[in-house]
């Protein structure tokens, strides 16, 4: 038998022995010295055991649990969580964390690395002094300095006057370009900008040039927007009646008969939604999934020209005739943020897809939002804070204002006959200077002979800005835009098919649900506070619960504190401490209130101690008000008879308790007066002993 | 001199050199490139919840032969195929569960039922059985493996000992040639002798032994349960019952922890599984409440982590011990619960040596071989599968607090039945304690303390 105990003391966990050595310590205190040496001897003896099976019982260090403790002594910023009272979550807490700051610690090294390969490869015009201006670097000076690969970036497509590109998207990958041309916009070209190969044309002026495609579908249309869908192999025309979908062949393969006259479009590619926006000021959102319309809002704000996405967080920014913005989720049917933005018409919309440029930023990405409006006005705002604009500057030209934010930030604005690029820190940095309306620092500046100029779309992973203009469609370098270094698992230019399969079944196994699209994308994953503290405040504190005083609050904390109310909580499903105050054992003496609990049972009598009551809560004062005391069966005699029935026993049963009032009034006083002098008695160490025997 | 670079991505970094080859991987993690990393791992842990339920298909195979009810299943400890059952008809078959066939079938092993089957040594190539025909006999089986020369198995006993009264259990110790049963007392057997060595009893009891095991650290000492309702520790080299508890209900079974020499763990007739450190037997280690019948027999993974029971209520379920470590092991940190429409009161179960599977013998006379994890996949997994499998198992960990994947995960389907029985109990319970509670209110505070119930379950602890 005590060999059995003694094999099984050896297996026992480092931690328990570590418990079984302080209750021994602890017992060891009280009895013989003698006793508390053997128990060492014991222990240590299992410790030998554990010693010497150790080496054999070592696990490979690839299975290994990692050892919170080793990465303690190595960095001491793993917090002890000592607040928490549950020892196995403490460690599964301080496991986590090591565990985190390691794989943490692991992925910036690898980016880090990842990064210095791919510095190079990053755009950028370095000028040597405070006199070169890059906006001054022509178009033809960087092709010629660039030259090779790159310089092909820079294209002029010419399609002839009125038949440039009106409306244009980049896939994802910033591979394939999709845009709308031609005479009134009745021709839509998809094409493979790098590869340089045209995809598809479909000509919605000719009606049906494709045989079997559905007949009507885009007859003698003009088309108002277009977008891919998930990749290159879908894009969505929005036409005078309908959206349509057609494939990378210019196969008409969907209508979607219920968006009517749309002006918009976007797709979510993370929610694998197809927003439109109508002429009648309807917002749709349509899942491509299964086809089914999720949402449909109703803007009432007329129609609306003016439609983009935040990446970062799928919220839908739309730009209203009236110079509102407003932002939409398919979840709720008013939008989340409405702003006035312009005196006029927003003409354009963009969100900073990147997160301040350089790497020790803390800015989230998606911060912040470009408008600019038909009053010639651009602003900046932040979309955490819409109380006023960040930066505003005023554009001159005419013509709608077009503006987008690429990849890293770079700020593209086309207005008149000339489109500007302004750095990334420049635009979010508020201008402090004496003009409130300055623009920012010009990076480069192009101009375009075409008039009028309709859109700009910088290129994903590139430095190539596309403009479409009267004529046609011209791309221009913008050393920097780009973000240099993409992931292939998310959006790669050079995918092969096989690849792209592999993703659009990834991404439809990851379709994100359309109620999680919210202001701050961060609610994924975290507990609910809002929910947690509405339940807290309906949560009703325990019998016990106000007998505790404030000290023991902030001893036992939340423990004590949350507690289903309402129902009555069963004594066996009480905390220790509310058990022994509901029996009345708690000992709720604490070194400072030994006074105030002297006075409790004084209180009872009514009105003329509200002085110091008010440095009580409520909460405890009706504790104390129920609080029975000696006088009960007094009091009960006293309420028992009328008020206006002049008794001589009553009479003089009153004078009584007014004196015992005046009793216990003067001996407060008293008390008080001595306080200082009680407080100052206090400090010596034999005085603990007092408390108990006051009782 | 303005310096110009404009960023160009060298094609032949990012596509294959040759056809065949990988395509090379490029990765930036910062988050910004990542939108919804968060929300589309929440949703790729939700589809390995619904994947895991999917795929959880836990019945194997059912290995059929008997006429009768399936009373004891064992194995011995060296190998991973073979399993003995013996059956209230006095069958004794012996299973390959590789081959799924029968490598010896003895239809009259005894006369009427065999109550204990245990292996006489670790190779599994004697083995022990007894039953209420007053006997235990020593039967030589082959192991099937052909490297033992006794390949032939032989339908004659080795060796009967016959004895005065029936037996309920019987198990072999671990190194000696000596064999504990039950009956009325627990007693000692020598492999050479036709008579019992030594009679272990409680000075003070007159019960009836159901169960009876050596402890697998320490071979000597022996725990047996009986209708005293009663869990003793005996020591054969002292030849003396050492201690034992008396317990509000009688345990049907018992079963020592293979990784924690003390632990044992107890099946008992209140629908509960105790695990006992037997250093401390005022109070039990742990309650596993779930079963919603009496809980018919109990056995522990070699792990020593997770065990299975069987119950009176024709489930089968898997446990996982939190004293050994064990992480909350079912879905919303319930124990499995297996069950099938024809499978009826379960007598016994064990576990696979390799811990993969669990075996159950049930009153329908088979014996169903079902997986220890309910969504392992059998056979071949490559090492790309095996990597996804165990980055679902993580997300699904990771995420388990979500409201969604907590209720995929804690949904469960159980037999009406079942559902019912269990709802049935809690009420019970509930008004039991809600009586409990009103008696205490009503009585002078503090006069009546719950007492925990832990300590409910102990009447007393004698030694």
């Amino acid at each position: 038998m005590d060999a059995l105990i003694a094999r099984a003391d050896a297996i026992r966990p480092l931690s328990e022995l570590k418990a079984v050595k302080t209750r021994d310590s602890g017992k060891g205190k009280a009895k013989a010295n003698s006793k508390g040496k053997s128990k060492d001897t014991s222990t240590s003896n299992s410790d030998y055991t554990l010693q010497s099976i150790s080496s054999h019982a070592n696990v490979p260090k690839s299975l290994a649990p990692l050892d919170p403790s080793s990465s303690k002594s190595k960095n001491d910023e793993v917090p002890k969580y000592n607040h928490i009272a549950n020892k196995k979550l403490r460690s599964q807490l301080v496991h986590q964390h090591a565990l985190n700051s390691n794989l943490s610690k692991n992925a910036l090294e690898t980016q880090q690395n990842l990064l210095s390969l791919a510095a190079d490869d990053a755009g950028s015009i370095q000028v040597t002094g405070p006199l070169e201006k890059t906006w001054r670097i022509s178009q033809d000076e960087i092709v010629a300095s660039v030259g090779g690969e790159a310089a092909k970036g820079r294209r002029e497509l010419t399609f002839g006057p009125g038949q440039g590109a009106k409306r244009m998207k980049w896939s994802q990958n910033g591979r394939h370009l999709v845009f709308i041309s031609g005479k009134g916009g009745t021709k839509v070209s998809s094409v493979d900008w790098m590869g340089g190969n045209v995809n598809c044309e479909v000509d919605l002026l000719a009606g049906s040039n494709l045989a079997g495609a559905g007949g009507n579908g885009g007859g003698g249309e003009a088309a108002r927007d277009v977008t891919f869908l998930q990749d290159q192999s879908f894009f969505a025309v929005a036409q005078k009646r309908n959206v349509f979908v057609y494939d990378r062949d210019g196969v008409e393969v969907h209508r979607l008969n219920n968006i009517i006259d749309p002006l918009r479009l976007d797709f979510l590619p993370w929610h694998w939604l197809l927003v439109a926006v109508t002429n009648s000021g309807h917002l749709s959102y349509t899942d491509t999934t299964t086809g089914t319309q999720i949402a449909v809002h109703r803007t009432k704000l007329g129609a609306c020209n003016t439609l983009t996405q935040n990446r970062h967080n799928a919220v839908v920014h739309l730009g209203h005739q009236n110079g509102c913005v407003t932002l939409w989720t398919p979840n709720l049917p008013k939008p989340a943020v409405q702003i006035l933005s312009h005196m006029g018409p927003v003409t354009s919309i963009s969100v900073n897809p990147s997160d301040g440029g350089s790497a020790g930023s803390v800015n989230m990405p998606g911060r912040y939002m470009a408008t600019a409006g038909r009053d010639g006005k651009i602003k900046i705002w932040d979309c955490r804070n819409w109380k006023g604009v960040v930066r505003e500057w005023a554009v001159r030209g005419a013509g709608d204002v077009e503006l987008e934010w690429s990849q890293k930030g770079y700020l593209g604005v086309l207005s008149g006959g000339s489109v500007n690029v302004y750095h990334p820190p420049h635009i979010v940095t508020p201008y402090t200077g004496s003009s409130s309306s300055a623009a920012p620092p010009l990076y480069l500046s192009h101009p375009i002979p075409h008039k009028p100029l309709q859109c700009l779309r910088f290129e994903p992973f590139s430095d190539v800005l596309a403009i479409g203009h009267n004529k046609g469609l011209s791309s221009i370098l913008v050393p920097g835009a780009g973000e240099p270094q993409f992931d292939s698992l998310e959006a790669d230019p050079f995918e092969n098919a096989k690849a792209r399969r592999e993703r659009e079944v990834k991404g439809l196994l990851d379709k994100i649900q359309p109620d999680l699209i919210t202001l701050d994308p961060s609610m994924v994953g975290k507990f609910d506070s809002a929910a947690l503290s509405a339940s807290g405040s309906s949560l009703v504190a325990t019998a016990a619960q106000s007998l505790l005083d404030k000290s023991d609050k902030v001893k036992w904390g939340a423990n004590v504190q949350v507690k289903n109310v309402g129902v009555d909580v069963p004594f066996s499903r009480m905390k220790r401490v509310e058990r022994l105050a509901v029996q009345g054992k708690l000992d709720t003496t604490g070194a400072g209130d030994d006074s105030e609990d002297s006075d409790v049972e004084m209180k009872e009598g009514g009105d003329g101690d509200s002085d110091d009551e008010a440095g009580l809560s409520r909460e405890e004062m009706s504790k104390k008000r129920k609080m029975r005391g000696k006088n009960k069966s007094l009091k009960r005699y006293l309420r028992k008879q009328r008020k206006n029935v002049v008794d001589p026993q009553v009479l003089a049963v009153r004078a009584k308790v007014d004196r015992m009032r005046e009793e216990a009034k003067a001996k407060k006083l008293q008390m008080k007066a001595g306080g200082a002098g009680e407080e100052n008695k206090r400090k010596s160490a034999l005085d603990r002993f007092k408390a108990g025997s006051g009782k | 001199m303005v310096k110009i670079s404009v960023l160009q991505h060298n094609p032949a970094l990012h596509v294959p050199i040759r056809p065949g080859d990988p395509t090379p991987v490029q990765r930036n993690l910062n988050p910004s490139m990542h939108p919804f990393a968060k929300a589309r791992e929440r949703t790729r842990a939700l589809n390995a919840a619904k994947l895991d339920k999917i795929f959880s298909k836990p019945f194997v195979d059912s290995l059929e032969g008997h006429i009768d009810a399936v009373e004891v299943l064992t194995k011995p400890l060296e190998s991973l195929t073979t399993v003995a059952s013996g059956s209230w008809d006095g069958g004794l078959i012996l299973h390959n569960l590789h081959t799924r066939s029968e490598m010896l079938k003895l239809p009259q092993a005894h006369k009427g039922k065999i109550s204990g089957l245990c292996f006489a040594d670790p190779k599994g190539s004697r083995l022990l059985s007894c039953g209420v025909d007053r006997n235990v006999r020593l039967w030589k089986v082959g192991t099937g493996d052909g490297e033992d020369d006794s390949g032939a198995s032989s339908q004659e006993p080795l060796h009967v000992y016959p004895w005065k009264t029936s037996f309920n259990s019987i198990d072999h110790h671990r190194s000696d040639p000596l064999f504990a049963t039950a009956s009325s007392t627990v007693q000692i057997w020598d492999e050479t002798k036709s008579a019992p060595v030594s009679n272990l009893t409680f000075p003070t009891s007159n019960e009836t032994v159901s169960s009876v095991r050596f402890n697998l650290a320490e071979p000597s000492v022996l725990a047996s349960v009986g209708s005293d309702r009663t869990f003793t520790l005996y020591d054969i080299r002292t030849g003396k019952a050492e201690r034992r508890v008396v317990m509000q209900f009688r345990s049907n079974a018992l079963a020592w922890s293979p990784t924690l020499p003390t632990m044992a763990l107890l099946a008992s007739e209140d629908h509960n599984l105790y695990t006992f450190d037997v250093r401390h037997m005022a109070a039990p280690v742990q309650i596993y409440k779930g079963h919603v019948a009496a809980v018919m027999s109990c056995e522990w993974a070699p792990t020593g982590v997770e065990f299975v029971s069987g119950g009176w209520d024709r489930t089968v379920r898997i446990w996982s011990s939190r004293e050994a470590g064990g992480k909350e092991k079912g879905p919303g940190g319930r124990e499995v619960v297996y069950h099938t429409k024809r499978m009826q009161r379960v007598t016994s179960t064990i576990y696979s040596s390799d811990a993969r599977y669990v075996l159950s013998g049930s009153d329908d006379g088979n014996v169903r071989i079902w997986k220890a994890k309910a969504s392992d996949k059998l056979g071949v997994i490559t090492a790309r599968e095996r990597a996804s499998m165990e980055y679902r198992e993580s997300l699904v960990k990771r995420w388990s607090v979500d409201k969604d994947v907590g209720r995929v995960l804690r949904t469960r389907h159980l037999p009406k039945s079942v559902y019912k029985a269990g709802q049935l109990k809690h009420t019970m319970l509930e008004a039991r304690r809600v009586k409990d509670e009103r008696r205490r209110k009503h009585t002078r505070a503090g006069e009546q303390k719950p007492v925990a119930e832990k300590k409910k379950t102990i009447i007393t602890e004698q030694s």
